[in-house]
């Protein structure tokens, strides 16, 4: 009887910790959105001219002051993102502010929008793209794991694994 | 009369000192290197609240074992690869934040729980010699299975995804993994400033809650079980305890405990040092557990936070102490690493010597008794 209660307990332990690891598998899953202030051309034979300035902000923070061809970028955890836009359209005019919830989906790492695009309420094929980033050769032969010397020491004596913030 | 109790008080004294040398010891140094080093107050004590944070839950989950009667556990470093593995892992699937760190330690606790199994097995056929075993057995999984998963089979056989953290080859795992993304989000929740001092009150509420099951867990019954086969195995064994089921259990509570200790520091720090992370931290968190007044046999939750305090204290002024001493900060930083290793060292033979003291006076008292008895026939 004990034994039965003991297996049930850990069974519902193991449990809920899964379910805890699920949860923060969705809920902390982080992305970089980059934000382009750049003039789409020819969508549907129309353009989408870029705004004069975007100041950008998320949870209430400046993250981003675009002018015309310009990128900023912001880091965001989940796939409710929000964002306050402060569009300026032409030099002189005065700002309008807009706030924008979109979802984003799960299994991309980087996305870039196009303000213009998403301002002018386009589908999200206009303004959405997936960010690659640029592949820079490298030389196998680089980095050899455990073989770090940040400090310059040498590793003689067999301290450069001790040395170091603690 | 008078001179009997003084006597008695210089005895007690010398006592006193002779059980808390390493403490004392330290002290000593400390005083004599903090104004050599020319910091600020301030400056010090936000270097010690850092490093408290940081360190204190790993020294703490050192204590299951000695309760258990199996020594310093070295083997505490299988915990912090477990817990190494789930960060990378977790760093590979861009989970950030709180929510990051909670789902780095529940994926540690299979593996360090695996890993504490094993070598809780392994020190069971090692009775007596569990220190030695332990420190071994790190070599073995540290730099043999450890760096075979982290090396070769994570990117061949275990997918990962970003090229960040792969080794340009395309498999293993690069010497640095930033955890940029989660550097300081426990510590910076819920944290607050007193006089320019940065408290991380959510960090140490984790310790807090640490000691409390600690406590807690010395008065339960497997708590009760662990003390008895620290103080005589085959008397618990007669007592109807299983003896190897509860040092195993020890060893494993420690593992995992260290594996949650080690994302608290993982995060703490910002990066992960893929190869050697986990080679620091056995190390310097027995030193700290040590320079506190902890013996293999006895410690306490008094003796961690007293270590931590002394022995980070102690490493953040010798580098500039050394420069003060020598006009070279690289001899401050060789003297650290050697005030760390010789504690170990000091402790330990300090130990082994009062082992023997008491193991003579019990012979000579034992022998007078004898002799006693022999007179009366």
């Amino acid at each position: 009887m004990k034994s039965k209660r003991r297996i049930l307990f850990s069974a519902l332990m193991v449990l809920a910790l899964i379910a805890i690891a699920a949860c923060m598998m969705v809920i902390g899953r982080g992305h970089t959105v980059y934000f382009d202030n750049k003039t789409l051309e020819d969508y549907q034979g129309q353009t989408y001219k870029a705004a004069n300035r975007i100041v950008v902000y998320v949870n209430g923070e400046q993250v981003a002051k675009l002018g015309a061809r310009e990128r900023g970028m912001s880091i965001w955890i989940g796939q409710n993102f929000k964002m306050t836009l402060e569009i300026t359209e032409k030099k002189g005019d005065e700002p309008v502010v807009k706030e924008i919830s979109l979802k984003l989906p799960y299994s991309v790492d980087g996305i870039v929008i196009n303000l213009p695009a998403l301002l002018a309420g386009l589908p999200e094929e206009a303004w959405f793209s997936e960010f690659v980033p640029a592949v820079t050769e490298e030389e196998p032969t680089d980095e050899v794991p455990g073989t770090d010397d940040e400090f310059g020491l040498g590793g003689e004596f067999g301290l450069e694994d001790e040395l170091g913030d603690i | 009369m008078s001179r009997k109790n003084n006597i008695s008080a210089g005895r007690t004294a010398l006592e006193l000192v002779r059980s808390n040398a390493v403490p004392i010891m330290f002290i000593i140094i400390c005083a004599v290197f903090i104004p050599m080093a020319g910091f600020s107050p301030s400056y010090l004590i936000n270097e010690i609240i850092t490093r408290m944070g940081r360190n204190l839950f790993l020294v703490l989950c050192l204590l299951f074992p000695i309760m258990a009667g199996m020594g310093l556990n070295f083997a505490m470093t299988l915990g912090a690869m477990g817990a190494e593995i789930a960060i990378i892992l977790v760093a590979d699937w861009q989970i950030w934040g709180i929510p990051g760190v909670v789902l780095a330690m529940i994926l540690s606790i299979p593996f360090s729980a695996l890993l504490g199994w094993f070598c809780g097995t392994v020190l069971n056929m090692a009775k007596g010699r569990e220190m030695i075993t332990s420190y071994i057995m790190n070599y073995f999984i540290g730099n043999g299975v450890y760096q075979l998963v982290v090396l070769y089979i994570m990117g061949s056989i275990i997918p990962i995804a970003h090229a960040s953290i792969m080794l340009p080859r395309g498999y293993g795992i690069r010497n640095t993994v930033s955890l940029l993304n989660m550097r300081q989000c426990l510590d910076d929740l819920l944290a607050i400033r007193v006089g320019g001092v940065k408290i991380p009150v959510l960090t140490f509420l984790l310790i807090g809650v640490l000691c409390l099951f600690i406590v807690w867990f010395r008065h339960t019954k497997l708590g009760q079980d662990m003390r008895a086969v620290g103080q005589d195995m085959q008397v618990a064994k007669d007592a109807g305890i299983n003896v190897d089921r509860t040092r195993i259990l020890s060893i494993i509570m420690s593992t995992v405990f260290a594996g949650f200790g080690m994302v608290i520091y993982l995060q703490n720090m910002g990066n992960l040092p893929t190869y050697t992370g986990h080679a620091q931290i056995g190390m310097f968190c027995i030193a700290a557990l040590l320079v506190g007044g902890a013996s293999v046999e006895r410690a306490s939750i008094g003796n961690a936070f007293l270590g931590v305090i002394l022995f980070h204290l102690m490493f953040i002024v010798a580098p500039n102490a050394g420069k003060f001493i020598t006009g070279d900060s690289m001899v401050g930083e060789y003297f650290r690493v050697f005030l760390s290793y010789g504690v170990i060292t000091i402790a330990l033979i300090m130990y082994e010597a009062k082992k023997r003291m008491v193991k003579s006076k019990a012979g000579l008292e034992l022998a007078a008794a004898q002799r006693g008895e022999e007179g009366v026939k």
